[in-house]
């Protein structure tokens, strides 16, 4: 019943010149999964999304991506298939949005004049990040959360099926976050669409995400559906903060609430 | 694309009109209707190379900053400030001095070294301008301001050092147009239309590194071979403009602003505008450089200077924020 995985890792190892950043990193997502990259700072999130998308070549182990090496994919290939939205870059120069978000068709596009069907594709991937009504603004002008939304877009141009995502919610306040990850939520369930994406927020990845893979020190902690790897014991150990598991009384949903270590809080008790 | 028609007709009107001023001005009075042998000479022999290598010198100068400021995605960027017509000068200047090539028998050869000496620079502004993949603009600038400042003392040194060599050199460095012939105007007439079209062929991937290398990868560009081939191209036209014309400040700074301000910064566009809207700016300046102190002739990088200067400090109060300054 279970379709073969959309990007697999065999046994993944990277390191830096003089450090070691990954080590035998062993997971898989199927199409239309939507996977949460956890884990403190430095403990290789953002390393692994770039040995996933082949901009760092694993020391060891091979990735697959639809069954084929990754390695075996032409540049233009692979980035018909995979794409990314890397931490918000610093653009200096006004393109406008509609522009910014037809960079991502460059994979498919002919050197010189857009297709027809390259402005569909754009205006349908401004349409599903909520960005269509931004599309003649200057990418310069808008707030950062407009800008995430743009850059998703861009994304979403290169009609990839995986997506990987380096912190899409930071620095959003709630209202962008929840709205960007439900729509590339959406995009998983009704596109089929395999989003892997780091998030801190261990509620708003109980929330979204199906599967949670726990990163620490470069080694996968713990690996699997979102309801058993997101708990009080995994969160202590890789995060070092205590949580209280509570049940949202209106959607029966889980929250977690922290009450360590610092033991300063506002309410008495 | 309509607008794309009415941009061309524009440009050839504009190119038409500025060539045919530029002819008609000087110390003698020509008719265009009527010539007499004397005056073919000065048209042909004097006046139509002198204007052609302005153009070509300030087209590419233009297109070298436009380059440059997508290449470092930095819109403070061109070749002057980044130190790499420095090292042009000095790469022409050693070969005058050490008898490597002379400008009055071998102008080719000038040329050539002066493309070396502009590599090196821009790779010394590559190594120290770089933090952790990416280029600040301030930590560029003062790479670029270090790199240019040394390789000017050691063009000093040079001319210090220079024997016979000295009045070679000085006819190199006096600059601006006022010493072109065809002898000087033919190499940036076979190399520069040449990098125009390399440039333009490969924008779409300049646009993308806009967004980064790691997003430019990911979207499967091999970004080093863009990168370099880029900055080989502008230290190609950095280097010929500097035998041409010496240093010339400021037209790759301004002239991509500005159009980018009114186009927009897409490089398919913004390129070969650049290079037009730059070759008929030099054509202006020149012209303006020979008739305002007439008989004698102002140096064009001094008028350039004039007129680049307050547009680079007004753009530098105004345009905060958009540009990320």
């Amino acid at each position: 019943m279970e379709s073969p995985p959309a990007i697999e890792t065999r046994k993944v190892s990277f390191g830096y010149e003089n450090r070691v950043a990954l080590t035998n990193i062993v997971f898989s997502a199927r199409a239309g999964e939507f996977v949460a990259l956890i884990g403190p700072n430095g403990s290789g999130k953002t390393t692994l999304l770039k040995v996933l998308l082949g901009l760092l070549q694993p020391s060891c182990g091979t990735i697959l991506l639809f069954n084929e090496p990754l390695s075996s994919y032409a540049p233009k290939e692979r980035a018909k298939t995979i794409a990314y939205v890397s931490q918000q870059p610093a653009l200096s120069f006004p393109l406008t949005v509609s522009e910014l978000v037809g960079l991502g068709r460059y994979p498919h596009s002919s050197r010189f004049r857009p297709t027809r069907d390259d402005r569909s594709v754009v205006e349908f991937a401004l349409q599903q990040a909520n960005a269509q009504h931004l599309a003649a603004r200057s990418f310069t002008t808008l707030s950062g959360g407009e800008q995430q939304k743009v850059l998703i877009a861009r994304a979403l141009a290169q009609s990839a099926r995986v997506l990987l995502l380096d912190e899409p919610t930071l620095h959003l306040d709630l209202y962008y976050q929840l709205q960007i990850l439900a729509a590339l939520k959406k995009l998983s369930i009704e596109k089929q669409i395999t989003v892997i994406t780091v998030l801190h927020d261990v509620n708003l990845i109980s929330l979204f995400a199906d599967k949670a893979l726990l990163l620490s020190g470069g080694t996968v902690r713990a690996f699997g559906p979102v309801t058993e790897v997101i708990n009080e014991a995994n969160v202590r150990d890789l995060l070092k903060v205590d949580m209280t598991t509570i049940e949202d009384s209106k959607t029966g949903a889980r929250c977690f609430v922290p009450r360590g270590p610092f033991s300063i809080w506002r309410n008495p008790k | 694309m309509n607008r794309k028609r009415q941009i061309c007709s524009l440009i050839g009107f504009l190119l038409l009109v500025t060539f045919f001023l530029a002819l008609n001005i000087g110390p003698v009075r020509i008719s265009l209707l009527e010539l007499s042998p004397t005056d073919k000479v000065i048209l042909f022999n004097l006046r139509l190379p002198r204007i052609l290598s302005a153009f070509f010198v300030g087209g590419g100068l233009a297109l070298a900053g436009a380059i440059f400021q997508g290449l470092f995605r930095n819109p403070i960027a061109d070749s002057y400030l980044l130190g790499v017509s420095s090292g042009a000068s000095l790469g022409a200047a050693g070969a005058i001095v050490f008898r490597l090539a002379s400008p009055m028998a071998n102008f080719a050869a000038v040329s050539f070294f002066a493309f070396v000496g502009s590599l090196a620079a821009l790779a010394l502004v590559f190594y120290f301008g770089r933090l952790n993949g990416a280029f600040s603009i301030f930590r560029l600038l003062l790479a670029g301001l270090g790199v240019g400042l040394f390789l000017s003392s050691l063009v000093a040194i040079l001319m210090l050092m220079a024997g016979e060599e000295l009045k070679a050199l000085i006819f190199f460095f006096l600059g601006g147009f006022s010493s072109s012939s065809w002898d000087t105007t033919w190499i940036s007439l076979a190399c520069i239309p040449a990098a125009v079209l390399a440039a333009c062929y490969f924008a779409p991937e300049l646009n993308v590194l806009l967004l980064g290398e790691e997003t430019a990868e990911s979207s499967g560009i091999r970004t080093g071979r863009i990168q370099l081939l880029f900055a080989v191209l502008a230290a190609l036209l950095t280097s010929i403009s500097v035998s041409v014309a010496g240093l010339i400040g400021f037209v790759g700074l301004i002239v991509p602003h500005i159009i980018r301000l009114i186009f927009g910064a897409d490089h398919r566009t913004l390129f070969p505008l650049a290079f037009f809207a730059g070759g008929m700016f030099l054509v202006v300046c020149d012209a303006v450089a020979r008739i305002i102190i007439a008989p004698a002739e102002l140096p064009v990088g001094i008028v350039t200077s004039l007129v680049g200067v307050p547009i680079f400090l007004y753009l530098i109060r105004k345009e905060s924020g958009d540009y990320g300054l």
